[in-house]
Formats: structure tokens, sequence, C-alpha cells
């Protein structure tokens, strides 16, 4: 049962900071990552001022590992309105190279994308679609 | 060295340490006075040079930290002031001696030191001594500053000695080895000749002459000194001390940079191994103002008037960039050593304040993220607390809230970790509200109210949950009550089910204790908790002021109203006025409640709980009026739908009332919710306008109170309804009993009727009631109960459903309301041949199916009391639903004519629909029995009517321009009048119940015009007119065959009336005597009614002998002899016009003769209906002469 300890967590947060989709791996301490993600804003929101001074066209949205922990790296990705995409994975898994993690954050805009595509969705609510769950389940599994 | 001082920053590279420390017993708060005014003395220019010293002030300083003084040379103690009491010259050696004592402590470092004696005066005071200073007391000391620049240039006379010293003596000489406590060992048996020996001592000493010149006020030598160090150290990798110059190398740039220091107001705390944040602003920096200088722009404009020395500085320090690499560098060689923790842990505490700064926080989290890395020997738990909190304090300060309230955090935990055998509550606590800004969390609930709660619940239920159990640790469960209200208030959309339950369990234990107040707490440190009202404990959707119910609604009389608009303003109605009232108007609501009467506020609330919600002491806060509210206790089931609750109250004096809100118990938490501050609320306006009281009117009946209720159409509200069964015809006395059950006199009353609209037609008064009784008992004081009768009588007409009228042709005149198609059609009333004919309805006489229904609203208006005086009065409706069933009803009119002219026999055929046996009687001279559905007939002679004599003023003919409606009014009256002629009663023994039996709806045309008194009355002298019905016949008649070919006609109503006289007196019945011989005047008159001209005409006189067999004798030519021409001529009448004609009749012989008078036809008379031109026999007896 090896990969029950490789964890992840994927979150979506919106313009105003405050999360829209949290999803962990495990769940059994998920406040331990809302921490992670709320301090790792901090990061985020200096990143975001610092690129705000480059051309718009030519920013990237990929942040990058925004900081390390001890057992986990925290990636950060932001829209170019201002969404940010978190996710924290396991410091262990050394299979995810940069090159994956910023597909994956691809995958995760994309998704999110769709969502706000549902005219039924109201934007800055928390995102119950199932197909963006499902998305970031078979992201997780993949991940793990 | 092992405390590290997390206070640290690169300016502190140039300052002198010196310590101040008192001896003996020393009063906190006059040491600290001394110190203070010592401290202020942190800069000197020291006297004819440019350079400046800078002094650091440490109270308390750990030795072994003294001991790294060689490697970084303002860690070392150089000077030490001691502070003591000393009262008596007793007590003056063992002081001295004390003092001594201290200074051996920091003794292999000092420069120089100082005593300052307090209290002490007398001859030891008097000698002069230049390291001793005596003063009376702590206030009278006004040379301390003085004393304490002496003793600082005293202090740089031996730094400069020190200073020229170690810079000169590198010429040959053997340079000793400068080295940290720790490395003292390693060097034991090292080759002392070795050249990288010898470069390492060199290379120390250069970095050490560094330090002694950035402490002396020589950047620029610094500067040189430090690169050259670097360049030693670095060719014999020696690290440790590398990093130190490196280190000093930055600070030396950093100082000449940013001249308005890195430490900034951050470093006005500190935490000296106290737990307890020590004394504040006890540190002075030079120019300490937070003035941010862009680090370019100072790097070629120095402060520094000296130029010469310009070019080599620009060589020698570095910029701002280099500056951080340096940092990381040395951070890098000091991390490879585990003994030198502490002077890496404040590299980077040094580095980021200077990152702060440069405005370069990504970097300087890095560095943060390195120190919070660094392992140090196991701290205590305080030391934790203080490297917890500064690490929040350097997050801050890079703009990383988050992260500085994650740390704070953690140092609150630490504060009250369970290793900690006196856990620190309170610190705790304090902490915990630190770190409120950084979750973005308030501790408002107004802040909440907007919308849905958006942020990090998770995170912030979490540190409320931490707030509650450090407050209840603290012993302040009001504190508590309010932190977990607030939790349960904003986060409640986030607790589970679970959660829920629990936190509500944990609120009703705290408040048990200490109930939940409105009251706003005060923290000591002067944050202000704002109460919590539970606004979501229910949640209220929509607010509802009810009116009152109808029969107590107060209304305004007219005639008041329109007065006091007319105070208003001069306009009947203006669009002006309205608009400029729009806000006010749209929130006040357009009814009234009445002073001391119970008014309602209807509330939709529903419970968001997953549990039985029970709410207690529910009640209105209003504003405007004095109100009494009844509060209310409710219980919600548990994930309730929206429920209606209603809040009462009594208004106790007028005016305008505003419901601003209510206030609930839940949970022991007392909440005053204002309506205001409730979002998604629904409401229709607040203010309402309280009247004065008013008397309230019960009404009870002798009737049984109706299931039925009536709705009129008007949107009355009926307060009581009752019910009646009633025979057609029957007469009921209602009693109805007013009762005041209000606190006012019932002064006034006034009682109107209203039947609903019914197709039925009715006959006669339904109700009428006599008020003068009732209102003789008035003013009705409270409590008091006067009665009032109404009369209740029913007539309808049943006839004309029953399909019983059948063609009676056998029996002479008939006449029907069945619209026979006869060639009399035209003369059927218009109103029976509306009515639809349903023979399916008609089959069954005797149904009982066919009662009717009848409804009418008794309107009570009753005022008294205050509110009569200010025009406002109540209307009660008393509902009144009368069952009318069938009794006796007449199938079938018909009139006989009688042997008087003047008398017919009215023919009545009497049905009884009822189950029961009845009598009819008529003018109680017949008695008729009828059994259950038998019909009989019954023949009441009557006299003929006169219906001229009622009187038609010509207002009401204009009143009623319709003529349909004059006519329908005035077959009314004749129905009326023949009814109470009449006089038809029925009596229902076995139910004792009796009632009069109405023939006015049978009553048709043909019939009236039977029961009327012949319409040529040959007695002109009578009557001047009478009226021609059109349509009336009679058989026999030897018109009848004109009349029939004038058929399927309709034509108005005519009013020509020929009169005929004999002899001047008009013709009746009785027979016109004359005697034989004698000329007879026979006169015609005509009066013309009609509204148009008639005639001329020409009158024929056939003058025939009825044998009364049956046989005429027409041939009587021997008889009677015409005198003159048999023809008379009537000239062309105008309307109302009289024209009259004479002739002159002889009779021959004695006898019964009849003239007949004809109209000859010709072409003047085509256009008329013959039924005009009919004029009845005439009658004369010729009696033989006179003897």
């Amino acid at each position: 049962m090896e990969w029950f300890l490789v964890t992840s967590a994927a979150v979506i947060l919106f313009l105003q900071n405050y999360p829209l989709y949290i999803r962990s791996v495990p769940t059994e301490n998920e406040l331990k990552f809302h921490y992670m993600v709320h301090t790792s804003l901090d990061v985020v929101d200096e990143k975001i001022s610092a690129m705000g001074k480059a051309l718009v066209d030519q920013r990237e949205l990929y942040l990058g590992l925004l900081y390390p922990t001890e057992d986990y790296k925290v990636y950060g990705y932001v829209t170019n309105s201002k969404v940010k995409f978190v996710m924290v994975v396991d410091s262990s898994n050394t299979a995810l190279r940069d090159n994956e993690i910023r597909s994956m954050f691809r995958k995760l805009h994309n998704s999110y994308t769709d969502v706000m595509c549902n005219p039924f969705y109201n934007p800055g609510d928390r995102i119950q679609s199932r197909a963006f769950d499902g998305m970031v389940t078979s992201m997780m599994i993949q991940v793990c | 060295m092992s405390v590290p001082d997390y206070m640290q920053c690169a300016e502190d590279h140039q300052t002198l340490l010196v310590v101040v420390q008192p001896v003996g017993i020393v009063s906190e708060e006059n040491f600290f006075k001394i110190y203070k005014r010592i401290s202020s003395v942190s800069q000197i220019s020291v006297r004819d040079s440019q350079r400046v010293l800078y002094i650091r002030y440490r109270h308390h300083y750990p030795p072994e930290n003294n001991e790294w003084g060689d490697f970084q040379t303002h860690r070392k103690v150089v000077g030490l002031i001691t502070i003591t009491d000393c009262f008596s010259a007793k007590d003056w050696p063992q002081t001295f001696e004390k003092f001594h004592v201290q200074k051996e402590i920091y003794g292999s470092t000092l420069y120089d030191s100082r005593l300052f004696v307090f209290g002490l005066q007398g001859e030891i005071a008097e000698q002069p001594r230049t390291d001793v200073a005596f003063y009376p007391g702590y206030e009278d000391c006004g040379t301390v500053e003085k004393r304490i620049e002496d003793f600082i240039e005293s202090l740089f006379i031996v730094l400069e000695s020190k200073r020229l010293d170690r810079a000169t003596d590198k010429s040959g000489d053997k340079i000793p080895l400068l080295c940290v406590p720790f490395e003292k060992k390693d060097f034991v048996g090292l080759d002392t000749d070795s050249r990288h020996y010898k470069k390492r001592c060199q290379g120390r000493m250069r970095k050490h002459v560094g330090d002694l010149c950035l402490q002396a006020g020589m950047l620029q030598d610094s500067l040189v000194h430090y690169h050259m160090s670097v360049e030693l150290l670095r060719s014999v990798n020696d690290f440790l001390w590398l990093g130190a110059a490196l280190e000093g190398l930055c600070s030396a740039s950093v100082i000449y940079h940013y001249p308005g220091g890195t430490g900034g107001k951050t470093g006005a705390r500190r935490f000296q191994g106290s737990s307890l944040p020590a004394e504040a602003a006890n540190r002075h920096r030079p120019g300490a103002q937070e003035v941010l200088i862009d680090p370019g722009a100072l790097t070629t404009n120095g402060i520094n008037p000296d130029t010469s020395t310009e070019i080599g500085r620009a060589k020698n320090c570095l910029s701002p960039e280099d500056i951080i690499d340096k940092y990381k560098e040395a951070i890098s060689y000091y991390s490879k050593y585990k003994n030198a923790g502490v002077i890496e842990l404040e590299a980077c505490v040094k580095a980021v304040r200077v990152l702060a700064i440069q405005k370069r926080s990504m970097e300087a989290s890095e560095f943060l993220q390195n120190a919070v890395y660094i392992n140090l020997r196991q701290l205590s738990e305080e030391e934790k607390i203080q490297r917890y909190s500064i690490l929040s304090e350097l997050y801050e300060l890079i703009g990383f809230h988050r992260k500085s309230a994650f740390f704070k955090r953690v140092a609150a935990m630490q504060c009250v970790a369970p290793s900690i055998s006196e856990p620190g509550w309170r610190a705790c606590y304090k902490l915990l509200l630190e770190t409120l800004p950084g979750y973005s969390l308030s501790l408002d609930p107004q802040d909440f109210n907007k919308g849905t709660h958006r942020g990090w619940a998770a995170v912030q239920m979490r540190l409320l949950h931490e707030l509650v159990y450090a407050s209840r640790r603290m012993g302040n469960p009001a504190l508590s009550v309010r932190h977990l209200s607030f939790l349960l208030q904003t986060m409640l959309d986030f607790l589970s089910d679970q959660e829920k339950k629990d936190v509500t369990q944990s609120l009703e234990n705290y408040t048990s204790k200490c109930p939940g107040t409105m009251e706003l707490i005060t923290l000591p440190d002067g944050l202000t908790l704002p109460p919590v009202p539970f606004t979501k404990l229910p949640i209220v959707r929509r607010v509802k002021l009810l009116n009152l119910p109808a029969s107590l609604r107060p209304q305004k009389m007219k005639s008041l109203l329109g007065q006091s608009m007319s105070t208003k303003s001069p306009f009947i109605y203006s669009p002006i006025i309205a608009h400029s009232r729009g806000e006010e108007r749209s929130r006040k609501i357009d009814f009234q409640w009445v002073q001391g009467d119970v008014c309602e506020v209807q509330l939709m609330v529903y419970n968001p709980m997953p549990f039985e919600l029970r709410v207690e002491n529910m009640g209105l806060l209003t504003s405007g009026v004095e109100f009494e509210s009844l509060p209310a206790a409710l219980s919600l089931p548990a994930e309730s739908g929206l429920y209606p609750v209603t809040l009462v109250g009594v208004p106790q004096t007028t005016g305008t009332i505003a419901v601003n809100g209510y206030h609930t118990t839940v949970f022991g938490v007392f909440s005053d919710c204002l309506l205001d501050n409730l979002p998604g609320i629904k409401t229709s306006g607040s203010t309402v306008e309280v009247v004065p009281a008013l008397p309230r009117l019960q009404i009870s009946t002798s009737l049984p109170r109706s299931a039925h209720s009536l709705q009129p159409s008007s949107g009355d509200e009926i307060s009581t309804n009752v019910s009646v069964q009633l025979y057609n015809g029957e007469t009921q006395h209602l009693v109805v009993k007013l009762e005041n059950i209000g606190m006012e006199p019932l002064e006034k009353l006034e009682v109107t009727s209203k039947i609903l609209t019914t197709k039925e037609k009715l006959y006669g008064d339904f109700l009428s009631w006599k008020l003068e009784e009732t209102l003789a008992q008035f003013p009705l004081q409270p409590g008091k109960v006067a009665t009032f009768t109404v009369s209740i009588k029913v007539k309808l007409d049943f006839s004309c459903q029953e399909n019983l009228l059948q063609d009676l042709s056998d029996d002479g005149i008939s006449v029907s309301g069945f619209p026979l198609c006869s060639p009399f059609r035209q003369v059927v009333r218009p109103r029976v041949e509306s009515k639809p004919v349903n023979p399916a309805e008609g089959s069954r006489p005797g149904d009982r199916g066919h009662a009717k229904t009848l409804e009418a609203i008794l309107n009570f208006k009753y005022s008294g009391g205050p509110g009569h005086v200010e025009g406002y009065y109540r209307n009660l409706s008393l509902g009144l639903r009368v069952e009318v069933e069938p009794s006796v009803f007449f199938t079938r009119v018909s009139t006989l004519p009688a042997t008087s002219t003047r008398q017919c026999h009215l023919l009545l055929d009497v049905f009884n629909s009822t189950e029961h046996e009845l009598t009819v009687s008529a003018r109680s001279d017949e008695e008729l029995i009828l059994h259950a559905g038998e019909c009989q007939r019954m023949a009441i002679q009557v006299d003929k009517f006169n219906f001229e004599s009622f009187p038609e003023s010509p207002g009401e003919k204009g009143q009623f321009a319709n003529s349909k409606e004059l006519e329908e009014e005035r077959q009314e009256a004749r129905g009326l009048e023949i009814n109470s002629k009449l006089d038809i009663h029925w009596t229902i023994p076995s139910l004792k119940r009796t009632g009069e039996a109405s023939v006015e709806g049978l009553l048709s045309q043909l019939v009236l015009e039977h029961l009327q008194l012949a319409p040529l009355l040959w007695g002109g002298a009578q009557t001047a007119r009478c009226r021609l019905f059109s349509g009336v016949y009679s058989r026999g008649d030897v018109d009848a065959a004109g009349a029939e070919q004038a058929g399927g006609r309709v034509v108005p109503r005519t009013e020509v009336s020929p009169d005929v006289l004999v002899d001047g007196q008009p013709c009746d019945r009785e027979a016109a005597a004359c005697r034989v011989g004698d000329p007879v005047r026979l006169e015609v008159r005509l009066t013309n009614r009609s509204p148009r001209s008639v005639g001329p005409f020409a009158l024929g006189v056939v003058p025939f002998q009825d044998h009364q067999n049956g046989v005429h004798t027409y041939d009587l030519r021997h008889a009677v002899s015409f005198v003159g021409s048999g023809t008379f001529y009537l000239d062309k009448v105008r309307p109302s016009g009289q024209s009259a004609c004479l002739g002159a009749l002889l009779f021959l012989c004695t006898g019964d003769f009849f003239l007949r008078i004809r109209f000859h036809e010709d072409s003047s008379s085509k256009g008329l209906p013959p039924s005009w031109f009919r004029l009845p026999s005439v009658h004369v007896r010729a009696l033989g002469a006179q003897a």
C-alpha cells in the first residue's frame, strides 16, 4: 500500500483568495493542507505582484514551486483572470518534474474553464461539478 | 553562544555594546527610569572628527555570548554601567564590592565601567571619582547624560587605541590567532609557523580590525579591511571567519546604503529570555525613523562630505544585490558549523531585514525559510515561543501576512504546550487575537452579513475554536461565549451536523454559567468584541406586520379624513407631495394599529440546525411608541422549512411605531437582531401608525352559527356567520346581542345591511330593524350588553321554476307565466320572457332541492373612546344566510268575472310544496287544507283595484327614464297592493309555523288587467282619464277579430280614453234610465293620453237588445230612432287633448237597450291598434212615459 502515503492536494482559489475547491488525499488531515495552501498564498501574491511588471501577453501562468516544506512541495499557477491554482505534492514523489506539474495545471485550467462555461454556475461559488471532481480524482490517482 | 538575539540587524555591527545593570536591590521602576535616560545617549559625535559612535545598551546579556566578542566585536561587552541604591555610608563598601563582582563577569572584554549610586550623601559622595557617580535620588540626577557621554568618550579612546594597535602591529610581530570558543581545542598542537596558519591569523585579525574600524565610525577603512580579510580567509578555507568577514562587509555596505537603518519599528519589541514581551522601546537606533530610501539612490551620493574617499568607497562598497549574495554566501559558510547556529540565524534575520527594505520579499522568504530550519540546541519552550513570534514578525515585515499569522498561531500554541507546567493562556489568547488579520477574520459579525461567507472557513473555524478554548482556560467565560456565538453565527454554513451539535452543546454549557449578552466586550489591550446576534438561529426570511382582523380594523370617518387632508394641502391631489415623501411612504404601511389592542407581526423563520431549535423570549424590538412586547417561546423542528411565527405586543401609546427587529434567546445567548442587518430579508415596510384606543364589540345572535361563510366580493371580512332556514313567506326575528368587550365605552353605532347579489327576485323588505331601542342603551360601558332585533322576512317567487303552468284555455280567461306561443306574446312581460325555462327543474314538484338561499351582511359601525374623538370607527360584519324553502305557491292564477263588474274572482291554484300538511287562508275567512304536494284551487272574490290612486310624481318619472324599469316599479307597487288586499296566509300546524303567501310574482299583465277596474269608466266625472292597456281583451267582444288581426305587433302603451256620457251622466254598469219619447243625449268624450295625435274618427252607434239567452236583436228600427245623425264625428285629438261629440237618441218603446259604439273603419284609424277603440256597451233602460 505504498501509494497511500503519497499525497497531493489540488486547490483552486478565486480572486479574493478564498477556496473554490479543495481536494486532498488523504482526507484525514485536511486542515494541514488548508494551512499549507493558505500560507502559500503569500508567495503567490508576491509572485503575481512581481509579474505585474511584465507584459501581459508574455506572462507565464505557471508560477513554479512556491515553497518546499519538509514533506511537500507546493506549486502554483495563476490564470490571467487571477484565479489561482495551488497544488501540493509529496516531496518524495520524484517522478513529478516541473513539466508534469505544468501539464497538470494546464489540465486543471481547462477543466476549470469548462466549469465556468456552465451557465448555471455562479462565479465565486464553490465548485461542485462532477466532471471537475472526476478530473481531479483522475489526476490525483495519476500523481499517486 | 546559545541565545540568539532575534532583534539583531546589520547596523548593530557598528555599535558598542554597553550593559546597564542594577546591583543590589533597585526597584524595576527606578532602574528603567535611569536606563531610559542612559539609553537616550546612543549616538555620540566624537570631538574633532567626523566620526560618529553608536552605542547599544543592554540590561541583560548572557556572558557566554560575550565570549564570541573576538569573532564579532559588537558582541563584546565593552562598557558596564551599574546602578545601585545606597542610603548609608555604612553600606557603601559592600555596594562597591558588588560593583566589582559585576565587573568580573564581563571583565575580560570591558573597556571601562561606571557605577551610579543613588541615595548616598555625605563625605563619600564628596570624593571625586571617575568611575563612580553619586546622585541624591532618581529624580535628581540631571548630569546622567553628561556622565554617559564622558563614559562613551572614554570608551572611544580605548577603542581607538585598540584599533590603531591592531591595525599597525601587522608589520612583523606574530599575530595572535583569534578564535571562537568552540574552536579553541581544534588548534591545539597546530603548527603555528605554517603559512597557512599565518594567513589564517592575518585574515582573522584583518576581520577583527575591520570590526573595530566599523565600530569606531571608519566605514571606509572597515570595508577595505573586510575585503582583504575575505581574500585571505578564502585562500585558507577558514569558512567560519570567512563568513564573518563577508557578513562584516555586508553590514558595512548596508550601513552605507541605508542610513535610515534596517531594524525599523519592528525592532521595538524584544524578547530577552523572558516569556513576556520585554520592555518595549528600550532600544534606540540612530535615525530610527522609517525612511526607506531607494537602494540605488545613495550609491553615488553618500552622506560623508569627504569626497576624497568617494572613489574608494564606490569600489569597496557592495551593491545592494551583492549584499544579498554575500549574505547568502556567509550563511552557507556558517551553516557548516553546528555551533555557529546562532550566528547563522542572526545573519538570516539581518539579511531578511535588509531584503525587507529592498522589498524583495521572495528572497527574504527564502532566508526565513532557511532560518526556520536552523536547528539550535534543544530550545526551551520560552525560546520556541520567542522564535516563532519573531518569525511571525519577520514574515509580517516582508508582507507575508498569512505566513506571519501561521507562525503566530504556532507561537500561541507553544504558549500552552502540554510540556509547560503553567500554560500561558493569556499570552496564547493574545497571540491568537493577533493572528486574526492574517486569516482575514474580523470579530465583528457585521462583516459577515454581506452575502455568503467566503474565506478559509476550515482554518478560520479552527482559529475560533482555539480562541474559545483559550478564553475559557483564561477564566473568562463571557469571552468564550462571545467567540463561540461568533463561530456559530458566522460559520454555520461550514459546520457539519455533528459539529453544530457539539458547538451548541458547549455553548449551552458555557451560557449556563454566563449568559451571552448584547454588550460590547472590551479586552484589556483595547480590542472590542462587538455583540453577536444570532440572526441565523433561526433564519428570518420575511417580516410582515399584520393588519388587525377586519372586525377590529380602525377606519377613518370620511368627513374627518377630508378635513385632515385639507389641512395638509389646499389641493385635493398633488403628485409633488406624494413624490417628495416617496421614501418615507414606501416603508410606512397603510393600515393602523390601535392602542391597547394586540398587534401582530408575522415572521417566516426556519431552523437551519439538524436538531430541534428552542427559541425563547422571542419578542419585537420597536421604537416610536411605548410597546409592550409579549415574548413568545417556540420550538422549531430540525431543518424546518419556512415556519410562520407570530410575535405579538400591545402598543401603549399612540404615534408611529417602527418595528426595528426582534430579540431572541437561543442557547442562553441573548440576541437583538435588527432588520437592517439581516441579509436577504423581505419586508413590506416596518412602520405603522397607532391610533387611539377604540371599544371592541362582540356580537352573538339567537341563531346558530353557520359553517358556511360568506365571501362578499367587496372584500369585507365577516366575523360571524349565522344561518337560518325559513319557509317562503315566513318572518323571523333575529336577536343580536352586542357586548362591549373592550376597555372603552361604546358611544356610537350604525347598522346597515347589504344583500348579496342574488338572481332571485325578492319581494318586500328582507331585513328590517329599529335601531332606536338599542341606541337608548348607549353609551355601552365595557362589559355591558345591549340587544338589537332584526326581523327577517322572506318572500321569494318560487312559481317560475315550476313547469306546472299549463295551457288553461278550458276555464275562461286564463293567464300563465309560461310564454305560450300565442298571438298575445307581445304583451307578455319581458322579465318573464327572459327567464330561461328548464323543464327538468320543474318536473318534481315539492323537491326540497328547490330551496333558495339568501345572503346578507349586517354591518355594525361603532366607535367610542379616544378613537372616536380622532374620528375612527370600527366595522363589524354579521353574515346572515337564509335558506328559503318553498312553502306554498300558486301554480296558476286566473280571474273570473264576478257578478259585479267592480269585483271579480281570483282563482289561485295553490300548491303545497312542503312535506307537511298546511292550511291556507285568505283574509281569514277561508281555510284550505293542503296535504304535502297537493295542489288545489281556491277562489277569492276581490274588489277590482283602482291602481290610478297611486301617486305618480313627475320626478319619479324622470328618474326612471327607462320605461321598462318604470313599468316594473309600477307592477311591483300593484302587486304589493293586491297582496295586502288578499292577505293570504299559510300555517303548518305540525311545525307551528306561519307565513304569508304572496301572489306578487305571479301577477302578470293579463291578470292585472282583469283585476283592474275596467279602463273605461262610464263615470267620466269620477276619473278624468283612465288608462287603456294594450292587450286587454274580453272574450265575446266583437272587436276581438280585429284585435287578432293586429297580433304580433308590440305596441307602445297608449292612453286613449274615450268616455261615453248619456244625458250628461257617465254610464256605469248601472243602466242609464230614460223616458220613452224623450231624446237621450249621448256624449262620447275622448281624452288622448297617447303621445300622438289621433283621429279624426267616425263612431257609429248600434243599438241592440240582449235577450239574455245569447240572442241579440239588432233590428230595432221601430224601437229606437236617432235624432240627427247616427254617426258621431270626433275631430283630431292632440296629445293630452280632449274631444267630445254629441248626438241624441229617441227610444220609442220601453225596454232594455244596449248601445254598441263602434268605430267606422277608415284610413285614420288604420294605424292604431284596435284595442284602443273599444267602447263598452251602454245600457239604457227606456222607461215608460210618466203618467
